[in-house]
């Protein structure tokens, strides 16, 4: 067996004779009508429209955080820039496909999906600030740390939950494969936007709260989205 | 079109069939352009669009199908289906965007399927209790029985070597270079349809050299099945 017996000739896939088309589609084929096709953004627009619906009533109806008017406001407003591009960038991530393409492609999905948490993880790290006296600590509502987290990171999961199941419905016929990468970005925006809103919202402004119950609450989300969206959508096949 | 690739991995030279000739390239955005505006027609409902998309796509889409299942009866079922599945789906297409990925994608998948389903159900039978009969196909998936031009048929021969170096490799290896080299998907279109990573494609493409390598370095008359030292284990690895 040499190289030489693989030559042009042994498989053009162009040479291949394709059976005609079977009875089935030629039936389904005969009488079809013109169909609405989707645009690139279509998907983005009605599960971001949609979702938001659900962050802006608990915002409207939340008592906002003591501290905010004490807080630098350049740090509020590129807290809030960072958890709105994270929202932005995932969900966009997750739905849109590359120009020239017909599906969201999961591996970019989750490339970004990964950057958002990465972000939003390095900057509460770093950068969370607090206004001694005037910033709430978890001991100060009679919480603990642990207590304070979860109910946080409960928050972030209910905010995310929307998304889920808006992204769910739009996706439903357009992710074949790669659905636990997509479904990945998908609850990472979620969890992006209900970061957002308890950006504005929770009273706690320490490091280990911000990281364990809002980021950790994002990441959570995210998680849930990789587990969930695969298995949702192969029991709607 | 594998010959060459094959070739070029045996001489160590993997690089040179990738997408370096502008031609191939130029051909390949005019294919892209010339479906999507057959399936934009044929979404506007022209069932003449459609018989066009089915027979620019048809053999190519059959031809990968066999080499993923290598049945060629069971190939031509699920290009059916993947037919039927893009109609049913084509309300999901956007307008300009290349529909062979997506295609392949589709078909991929309701493959991914089909082999799910052997597995479950390994031996078929007829309904006296006898194993069915595989038709005999060749590589380019025309009937062996189907009379055909002497010098267009390919060599028994190479035939049989190319099929049993391709079955000796890994499901998605096959599949990493199947894509790639035979069917000429970018490395992106190519992990999208498999629905993988591109550096996931990249790797069991380059493992498919070196297995494919390992094999056809034989010398002439060796049964090229026995796996190199070292490949089998690594394909285990990469399967996992």
């Amino acid at each position: 067996m040499t190289t030489k017996d693989f030559d042009d000739r042994a498989l053009p896939p162009g040479r291949i004779e394709a059976p005609p088309p079977s009875r089935d589609l030629l039936n389904a084929i005969q009488g079809m009508k013109p169909v609405r096709t989707r645009t690139r953004f279509g998907a983005l627009a009605a599960v971001g429209l949609v979702g938001l619906v659900w962050p802006a009533l608990v915002l409207t109806h939340h008592a906002y955080r003591p501290d905010l008017g004490a807080l630098p406001l350049g740090w509020v407003i590129a807290a809030a820039a960072l958890w709105g591009a994270a929202f932005v960038m995932s969900l966009t991530a997750a739905l849109v496909p590359r120009r020239g393409e017909v599906l969201p492609a999961p591996g970019r999905a989750s490339r970004v999906g990964g950057v958002a948490l990465g972000g939003l993880f390095a900057f509460a790290l770093a950068a969370s600030v607090q206004v001694p006296g005037v910033s709430l600590r978890p001991e100060d509502a009679h919480m603990t740390l642990m207590r304070s987290c979860v109910h946080c990171a409960s928050f972030v999961l209910e905010i995310a939950v929307p998304f889920l199941i808006v992204g769910l419905y739009a996706l439903r016929r357009l992710v074949p494969m790669g659905r636990a990468r997509i479904g990945l970005a998908l609850g990472a925006a979620g969890g992006a936007m209900g970061g957002l809103v308890l950006h504005f919202i929770c009273p706690f402004a320490g490091t280990a709260h911000v990281l364990f119950g809002h980021v950790g609450g994002t990441i959570l989300a995210a998680v849930a989205g990789a587990a969930l969206l695969p298995a949702l959508l192969r029991r709607r096949r | 079109m594998l010959g060459a690739a094959v070739g070029s991995i045996v001489a160590g030279t993997p690089t040179v069939y990738l997408m370096t000739s502008w031609s191939w390239c130029v051909a390949v955005e005019s294919e892209a352009t010339e479906a999507a505006e057959i399936m934009g027609r044929y979404c506007r409902g022209d069932a003449a669009a459609f018989q066009r998309l089915y027979a620019l796509l048809a053999p190519r889409l059959l031809a990968y199908l066999f080499g993923l299942l290598r049945d060629k009866a069971a190939a031509e079922d699920i290009l059916q289906a993947t037919f039927l599945k893009v109609h049913e789906a084509r309300s999901t297409y956007v307008m300009g965007a290349n529909p062979i990925p997506w295609m392949y994608t589709i078909a991929h998948r309701t493959c991914l399927d089909e082999i799910r389903k052997r597995k479950r159900n390994r031996v078929q039978l007829t309904k006296d209790g006898t194993l069915l009969a595989e038709p005999a196909a060749d590589l380019t998936g025309v009937p062996v029985e189907a009379g055909q031009d002497e010098a267009a048929r390919p060599d028994p021969a190479a035939t049989a070597g190319a099929l049993a170096a391709l079955h000796q490799l890994p499901e998605n290896q096959r599949e990493a270079l199947l894509l790639t080299k035979v069917h000429g998907r970018t490395t992106a279109e190519a992990a999208m349809i498999a629905g993988t990573t591109q550096g996931a494609i990249k790797q069991r493409a380059h493992r498919a050299y070196l297995t494919l390598r390992g094999m056809l370095a034989k010398p002439d008359g060796a049964t090229p099945l026995a796996r190199p030292a070292g490949q089998a284990g690594r394909a285990r690895k990469d399967r996992s």
